[in-house]
């Protein structure tokens, strides 16, 4: 019996990013879904079960850590991290404070897997 | 009503006149023998005071020079003319005063000492009615008050550069940082990219006409991020977060992470045991970026050394030098300048930012002049030494 893969939201509103990001991961095992936007995401995450949430903080409209935020209070424990090129210490909080993991852009490949495989 | 000059006004507003010149005069002969003991007295009160005598580095000499100096201030506040040219050399002492870092406090209080013992001069020496004695001592109240409103007005002017500076700075700081933000999107996706080639080429990646441009690809994209990275760091100004950190174990961590090719050999002479109160990272970063300096300007081939002593305030000095070619005179003063550089691919942002760090520590940073090759010489304060300390 073959193990369903794990599903990994990515979500950036930098398309082509989010498409290489997606194609990272499925080469890695996981089969991932692109969002660009955390309206197209929300949705998404929730009919599609996604198991694991990755997005840019920086979104139009809705930022990430919101984004992270009203997706754990309909599916508690969601496993998330937030992606950013600003890593102030305010842009770190919010992250942390919306349960999710962040991880600094550029992304280091190596520890968005390590931090996958640790969910 | 002419305009009034900056001195005319506030002689105008004590009531300077000629009459007080004329008293000032007066007072030169009977004070000047006891011009010397009052400049000693001055310069012990400032050796005694930690605070204080941070400000002088060159030692006895510097004390000697200064000394001498401060006489012929005297002579000149007694003997004038206190007219226009008077405040223009009035005003360049003070300057000095600013250049020197004297914390205004000490150039306040330390003007109130000389008044009080050239007022005890008066007292005791000058002879005749008292009225006489209260002209004098007036005169003498009021030219050290114009001085002290000079000294003032060049820490002010001072400040008011610094202001200006720190403004121009962060402006350009905070478009630098929204370009620098919006370029790391694209530099992720070439990077990924370059990734997901690599691996949907498999072996062909490693064909030597391929391999040369993917490395060239990813060695010039690792390049622009470190290019923004400083930037980021050059205009986000954090403040240093300070602990105590042993230098040698810093010294080792910075060479480790400078990745120096292993035709470039390091050697460190630094105290067994020193530690100093800084922020480990950021003076990490300075070390890091010397140490690549000099391996680059090297040509990735010679020797690096790194020295380090205490200060007797506690401090200590960090050398950096290479024996590689050098750093022309004209460069020496300007490579501390943001944007300034004399690598063919350099981005002008490393030194600006080790100065920028020493600086915000209390610290300076500064090229030395040499017989050969390069060496920056660092001064870090020690943790009980800087002027924000009581």
């Amino acid at each position: 019996m073959k193990t369903k893969a794990i599903t990994v939201l990515v979500v950036d509103d930098n398309h082509e990013l989010a498409e290489n990001l997606a194609e990272i991961l499925g080469m890695r095992g996981f089969a991932a879904v692109v969002a660009n936007s955390a309206e197209e995401a929300l949705p998404r995450a929730l009919t599609d079960g996604a198991d694991l949430l990755v997005t840019d903080f920086r979104l139009p409209g809705m930022s990430g850590a919101e984004l992270v935020r009203r997706l754990r209070e309909k599916r508690e424990g969601l496993r998330a991290i937030v992606m950013s090129a600003y890593t102030d210490d305010t842009t770190v909080a919010a992250a942390r404070d919306a349960g999710a993991d962040f991880l600094p852009k550029p992304v280091d490949l190596g520890a968005l897997s390590r931090m996958l495989s640790a969910a | 009503m002419k305009n009034l000059s900056f001195f005319e006004n506030i002689k105008l507003y004590v009531g300077f006149t000629d009459v007080s010149s004329a008293a000032l005069r007066e007072l030169h002969p009977i004070a000047a023998p006891f011009f010397h003991p009052i400049v000693d007295d001055f310069y012990a009160a400032i050796e005694a005071h930690p605070g204080a005598s941070q400000a002088i580095t060159g030692g006895q000499a510097q004390i000697d020079r200064l000394k001498q100096t401060l006489i012929r201030w005297m002579d000149k506040m007694l003997l004038g003319p206190h007219d226009e040219e008077y405040y223009e050399l009035r005003a360049r002492i003070g300057r000095m005063h600013v250049r020197i870092a004297l914390p205004q406090q000490y150039m306040f209080t330390a003007m109130d000492r000389i008044r009080v013992r050239l007022l005890d001069v008066v007292r005791a020496q000058v002879t005749g009615d008292p009225a006489k004695i209260d002209r004098i001592a007036t005169a003498l109240n009021q030219i050290l008050d114009l001085e002290l409103a000079i000294m003032l007005e060049t820490y002010r002017e001072d400040l008011e550069a610094k202001h200006r500076n720190a403004e121009r700075l962060a402006t350009i700081g905070q478009f630098a940082a929204s370009i620098g933000h919006e370029l790391r999107n694209p530099l992720g996706v070439v990077e990924s990219s370059l990734y997901l080639l690599r691996q949907h080429l498999r072996t062909e990646a490693d064909a030597p006409p391929v391999k040369k441009h993917l490395d060239r690809i990813g060695s010039e994209v690792q390049r622009a991020n470190k290019t923004i990275h400083d930037l980021l760091d050059l205009a986000r100004n954090r403040p240093p977060q300070k602990r105590a950190t042993s230098i040698p174990e810093l010294v080792d961590s910075a060479a480790e992470a400078a990745l120096l090719p292993a035709s470039v050999a390091l050697h460190a002479s630094v105290p067994a045991g020193l530690t100093l109160s800084i922020d480990p990272d950021q003076i990490r970063q300075v070390l890091v970026n010397l140490f690549t300096n000099a391996a680059q300007a090297m040509k990735g081939r010679g020797q690096i050394w790194v020295e380090a002593e205490t200060t007797d305030e506690h401090g200590a000095r960090l050398r950096v030098r290479d024996d590689g070619p050098g750093i022309a005179a004209p460069d020496r003063a300007r490579i501390f300048e943001a944007l300034y550089t004399t690598k063919a691919k350099g981005s002008g942002l490393g030194l600006a930012l080790c100065r920028r760090i020493l600086e915000a520590h209390g610290g300076a940073i500064e090229a030395e002049v040499t017989a050969a090759g390069a060496s920056f010489l660092l001064t870090l304060p020690g943790a009980a030494s800087g002027p924000e300390q009581p």
